[in-house]
C-alpha cells in the first residue's frame, strides 16, 4: 500500500471514531441500536434499550466504516481493500475503546459522566461498568475492529459501488424516472397527464374524509407550507431577490383574521370571508410597503433588511406596548373560523380549503411563471442590469414579486390562524422564515414539484419521525448541510436556461455590494 | 444625462424608490429630533447618572458585538457569503471557557482549601480564554473545511442554505451534549459579576463594573491585534490578495486554501473570546446563546459595510450604543430595543446602502 492510502484509511478511521464518540456522548448510539433492535423484530423499548442495542449499533457503525474506507482504494484487491479496512478499523476500536476506558475510569472514582452529559445512555454505562466490567474493553475494541474488516471484506466479495459512481447512478436513475413520468409521445403525455390529474382529485376527494384529524392537521400544515413556498418561490425562485423575514407576511395574514375574527381585544366578529380577503390584500400592501424604500438594495443587504423586518414585526406583536392592540406574548385566542350553511369548519372542511387553496396557489403561480412578469422575474435573476438594459421595469417587476409572494403569505397565514383558533407571536420567529427558504431549496428552487417535495421532506418528515424526536434538528441540520454538497440543485431541480459562455466571471458578480475585507476602491473582485 | 444611456434606464427602474427616499428621510430625521428634544429638554426623564449606566452598558455590548462582527466581515471580505453559524461559534467558545473555569474550581492549589480559580486568578482567566479560542477557532476551521470549502463555486445561495444547516447542526448537538439548562458562568473573585468601581453622579452611584471594563479593554486590544495581522503581517497580506482576487492571489504564490482556513481560525477564535466575555459578563450561558448576538454581530458588520474590518468595529460600538441608549434617548420602551437596532439598520441602508463606512460599490459596480 501506498502512503497516502495508508495515511487515508488511517483518516477515515479517524472521523468515524469521532462520529462514533459524539454519538455515544448525544446518546444517539442507544437510540439507533433500539431501532435496529425494533427493525429486526426483537421487542425492546426506546426509553430503555438494552445492551444488545449498542452492540447491533457498534456492529453497523464498524461495517459502515470498513465499507467506505474500503471504497476508498479505487481498482484494489482483496487483500488491499481488507488491509484498508483493517487499519480504519483499528483507529476507530482505538478511539472507541479509549471513550469506554476513560468512562470505566470515571465511574471506578465515582464521577458520574452524566452531571456533564445528560444525554449519556444508560445502558452504555451500564456496559461500561457492570456487565462487562475489565473484560469490557477488549469485547469493546473487538467488535469495532470485527465488524469493520467485515466491511471491507464484504466489500471486496461483492465489489460494491464507489461513492461518487452510486451519486451518479441516482441522478441518472431519478432523471430517467422524471423521463418516464413526464415522458413519451404528445399523446402518451397529455393521457399521462390527466390520469394523473385524475388520480390527484381522486385521492384529494376521498382521503381527508377518511384520515383522522391528526393527519389532517398534519397534512394541512404542509399544504400551508406549500402556499408559503410557493410565494417565496416567486421572491426568491423566480425573481431572484433573497427575502429572509418571510414569515411577517404570514404573521399579518394570521393576525389580520385573528384580530376581526376573535373576541378579545376587539370584538369586531366580521367573519371570515371578508377578512381572508382583507388579510391578503394588507399582506400584500406591507410587501409594497416594504419594497419601496429598499427595492434597489441587493444580495445580502436585501437579505438582512427583511431579516430584521421580520424580527421587528415579531417584536412589536410581543411587545407590552401592543398588547391591548395584538394581544401581546399570549397572542390571540379563540378566534372564529369560517362559517359554511351555518354550522362551523371541522378538519375535514379545512382540509378541503386547504386544498382549494394550494390548487389555487398553484395555479397562480402557474399563470405567473409563464406570463409577462415571470419572464421579466427569471431575466432579473440571471441577470438584474441585462434585465434593466434590454428595458425590463425592474424596480416596477421587483415590488410586484414581493407583493405577490406576500399575498401568498398573507392567504396561508389567514387559514391557520382559523384553523388553529390561536396565534401568537413566537409562531412567527425567525426560525420559520428561514425553514421556508430551506423548503424551496431542498425540494428545488423556482418550481412546483420541488415546493411540494420539499414541503412534504421538511414538514411531514420530522412528524413521521416522531420516535427520534430529540435527535430531529440535530439530523435536519445536518442533511441540510448534506443535501447542499451532494445535491445544491434541490430534490427536483428546475429546468433554467444555461448559459454558454465559460468564460464570463461568476452569476453573482455584479451582485456584490461591496468589495473585499481591505479592498482598494475601484477594483474588482474577479474570481470568488 | 442622455436619455439613452444605460444609468437612465436603470434610474428609471428606481423612480419610487427616487420619491420614497427623500420622504422618508426628511420625516424620520423630524421625528428623532422630536424625540430626542422631547426626552432630553422637555421631560428630562433621566439624570446624567442614568445616561452614564446606558453609555457603560452600550459600550461593552458593543466591544462583544464588535468581535463577532469582525468574523462576519472577514469571512464576507474573502469568500462572499454569510457564514450564519458564527454565532454558533461564539456560544461553542463560551462552553469552552466555562469548562476551563469549571475544571480550575476543583483542582486544589496553593494553601489549604483553596483552588487553582482563586489562587491563581489571572492565569485562570488566561487558561479560560485560551480554551474558548482554541476550541471555537478549531469548530470554525473544520466548519469551512466540512461545510463550506466543496461548496465554493457553487451559486450564493447554496452555501447560504449550508450554514443554516451547519448552525441549526452546532446549536443542537451542544443541547444534545449539555442539555438545555442554563449554566453559571464561575469567574474567579477577582471578576465577581457586579462588583465595580463606585462614582458619585448627581449624588446616586454609578458601579462601572470589573467584568465591564475587563472586557471592553481586552475586545479593543483584541481588535487592535487583529488589525495588525491584517495590515501588517505575512498572512494578512496573503488574505488581502486572496480577497482581491483569488486566482492571480494563487499564481503569485499564495496559497488560497491555507488563506481561507487560516481566516476562519481568526475569526473563530475572536468569536471564540467574545464568547468567554459573553459568559464573564452576563453569567449565564446555553445553547442558544449564540443566536441573537450572531444575528446582531450581522448587523452590526452590515451596518459598518460588510467586508470591511473599520467598519465592523464601529458598527458593533454603534449598535452597542444603539441598544441601550436609544430607547431612552427616544422615550420608547426597553423592549423594544431590537426594533431600534433593526429599524437604525434599515434607515442606515435606505440612505447609504453599502453600509457607514463601505464603498458605494452597488451602484458603480453594475
Amino acid at each position: 500500500m501506498k502512503k497516502s492510502e495508508v495515511r487515508q484509511s488511517l483518516n477515515t478511521g479517524a472521523v468515524f471514531g469521532i462520529i462514533h464518540i459524539f454519538c455515544v456522548l448525544i446518546g444517539f448510539n442507544a437510540m439507533m441500536g433500539s431501532l435496529l433492535v425494533k427493525i429486526v423484530g426483537q421487542k425492546s423499548d426506546l426509553s430503555a434499550p438494552t445492551v444488545a442495542s449498542l452492540v447491533a449499533y457498534a456492529i453497523l457503525l464498524g461495517l459502515f466504516a470498513g465499507i467506505v474506507s474500503a471504497r476508498r482504494q479505487h481498482e484494489a484487491s482483496l487483500a488491499k481493500r481488507v488491509l484498508a479496512s483493517l487499519l480504519t478499523g483499528v483507529v476507530l476500536s482505538i478511539l472507541a475503546t479509549a471513550l469506554v476506558g476513560i468512562f470505566q475510569l470515571l465511574l471506578t472514582n465515582h464521577i458520574n459522566p452524566r452531571n456533564t452529559f445528560p444525554t449519556l445512555s444508560f445502558p452504555f454505562m451500564k456496559a461500561c461498568l457492570f456487565k462487562l466490567a475489565g473484560k469490557g474493553v477488549w469485547i469493546n475494541f473487538f467488535i469495532f475492529l470485527g465488524s469493520t474488516v467485515l466491511g471491507g471484506l464484504l466489500n471486496g466479495l461483492w465489489d460494491l459501488p464507489t461513492v461518487t459512481s452510486s451519486r451518479k447512478n441516482a441522478n441518472t436513475w431519478i432523471k430517467n424516472l422524471g423521463e418516464k413520468i413526464s415522458g413519451g409521445s404528445p399523446k402518451v403525455k397529455k393521457i399521462k397527464k390527466y390520469a394523473f390529474l385524475g388520480l390527484a382529485i381522486l385521492i384529494v376527494a376521498i382521503v381527508p374524509v377518511e384520515w383522522g384529524s391528526y393527519w389532517n392537521y398534519v397534512i394541512g400544515t404542509v399544504g400551508l407550507y406549500v402556499i408559503l413556498g410557493l410565494g417565496l418561490n416567486i421572491i426568491v425562485g423566480l425573481s431572484g431577490q433573497l427575502v429572509l423575514g418571510f414569515i411577517a407576511f404570514f404573521a399579518i395574514g394570521a393576525y389580520t383574521v385573528a384580530l376581526l375574527n376573535a373576541p378579545i381585544p376587539f370584538n369586531i366578529m366580521l367573519g371570515f370571508w371578508p377578512s381572508l380577503i382583507l388579510a391578503i390584500i394588507l399582506a400584500a400592501f406591507t410587501g409594497l410597503l416594504l419594497g419601496l424604500p429598499i427595492m434597489n438594495l441587493r444580495g445580502d443587504y436585501l437579505a438582512i433588511v427583511t431579516l430584521g423586518f421580520g424580527e421587528i414585526i415579531r417584536i412589536l406583536l410581543k411587545s407590552d406596548v401592543l398588547t391591548p392592540f395584538t394581544g401581546g406574548p399570549r397572542g390571540v385566542q379563540d378566534i372564529h373560523g369560517p362559517m359554511i350553511f351555518g354550522h362551523e369548519f371541522n378538519d375535514v372542511n379545512y382540509m378541503y380549503l386547504i386544498i382549494f387553496a394550494v390548487l389555487l396557489a398553484i395555479f397562480v403561480y402557474n399563470r405567473l411563471q409563464n406570463s409577462r412578469s415571470g419572464r421579466a422575474w427569471m431575466a432579473i435573476r440571471e441577470d438584474e442590469t441585462v434585465a434593466k438594459a434590454t428595458g425590463v421595469n425592474t424596480g416596477k417587476y421587483k415590488l410586484l414579486a414581493l407583493m405577490i409572494g406576500a399575498a401568498f403569505a398573507g392567504l396561508a397565514g389567514a387559514i391557520y390562524a382559523a384553523r388553529n383558533q390561536y396565534t401568537g407571536p413566537d409562531e412567527h420567529a425567525m426560525m420559520a422564515s428561514i425553514n421556508v427558504l430551506c423548503l424551496i431549496i431542498v425540494g428545488g428552487m423556482g418550481n412546483i414539484p420541488g415546493t411540494l417535495l420539499g414541503a412534504f421532506a421538511l414538514k411531514g418528515l420530522p412528524e413521521l419521525l416522531r420516535e427520534v424526536e430529540n435527535y430531529r434538528m440535530l439530523v435536519f441540520g445536518a442533511l441540510l448541510v448534506a443535501m447542499m454538497l451532494i445535491r445544491p440543485e434541490g430534490l427536483i431541480p428546475s429546468k433554467r436556461p444555461i448559459r454558454d459562455l465559460p468564460d464570463l466571471p461568476d452569476e453573482n458578480q455584479s451582485q456584490e455590494p461591496t468589495g473585499a475585507a481591505v479592498q482598494a476602491p475601484g477594483e474588482q473582485a474577479h474570481d470568488r | 444625462m442622455t436619455a439613452d444611456t444605460p444609468t437612465h434606464l436603470k434610474k428609471k427602474g428606481i423612480q419610487a424608490a427616487k420619491l420614497v427616499r427623500p420622504i422618508l428621510g426628511v420625516l424620520v430625521s423630524l421625528f428623532l429630533i422630536y424625540r430626542i428634544f422631547d426626552v432630553l429638554v422637555v421631560q428630562k426623564s433621566f439624570g446624567p447618572d442614568t445616561w452614564t449606566r446606558l453609555l457603560i452598558a452600550g459600550l461593552i455590548l458593543g466591544g462583544v458585538y464588535a468581535l463577532v462582527a469582525i468574523g462576519y466581515t472577514l469571512v464576507y471580505g474573502i469568500l462572499f457569503m454569510i457564514n450564519f453559524a458564527h454565532g454558533e461559534v461564539m456560544m461553542i467558545g463560551a462552553f469552552g471557557g466555562y469548562f476551563v473555569f469549571e475544571i480550575l474550581k476543583v483542582i486544589p492549589a496553593g494553601s489549604s482549601g483553596s483552588y487553582f480559580l482563586n489562587t491563581y486568578p489571572y492565569l485562570s482567566i488566561f487558561l479560560a480564554f485560551v480554551g474558548g479560542m482554541s476550541i471555537s477557532a478549531l469548530v470554525g476551521f473544520f466548519l469551512e473545511k466540512v461545510a463550506y470549502r466543496p461548496l465554493r463555486k457553487a451559486p450564493r445561495l447554496v452555501p447560504l442554505i449550508s450554514a443554516i444547516g451547519a448552525s441549526m447542526f452546532l446549536q443542537n448537538a451542544m443541547q444534545l451534549l449539555f442539555s438545555a439548562q442554563l449554566r453559571n458562568y464561575t469567574n474567579p473573585d477577582i471578576l465577581r459579576r457586579g462588583a465595580g468601581w463606585t462614582i458619585a453622579i448627581n449624588n446616586s452611584d454609578v458601579v462601572i463594573p470589573y467584568t465591564g471594563v475587563f472586557s471592553f479593554v481586552l475586545s479593543v486590544v483584541l481588535l487592535i491585534i487583529l488589525y495588525t495581522i491584517v495590515r501588517k503581517t505575512k498572512l494578512g497580506r496573503s488574505m488581502r490578495a486572496v480577497a482581491l482576487d483569488k486566482k492571480t492571489a494563487a499564481l503569485m504564490g499564495v496559497d488560497v486554501d491555507r488563506t481561507i482556513s487560516l481566516t476562519f481560525l481568526l475569526s473563530g477564535a475572536l468569536a471564540g473570546a467574545a464568547g468567554v466575555m459573553w459568559g464573564i459578563h452576563n453569567g449565564m450561558i446555553y445553547y442558544y446563546t449564540g443566536f441573537i448576538p450572531g444575528i446582531k454581530a450581522f448587523t452590526a458588520a452590515v451596518l459598518g459595510g460588510i467586508g470591511n474590518l473599520p467598519g465592523a468595529m464601529l458598527g458593533g460600538l454603534f449598535l452597542g450604543l444603539v441598544e441601550s441608549v436609544g430607547p431612552a434617548l427616544l422615550g420608547i420602551d426597553f423592549q423594544l430595543k431590537d426594533v431600534l437596532a433593526f429599524v437604525i439598520l434599515i434607515v442606515v441602508l435606505i440612505f447609504k446602502p453599502s453600509g457607514l463606512l463601505g464603498e458605494s460599490l452597488a451602484e458603480e459596480k453594475v
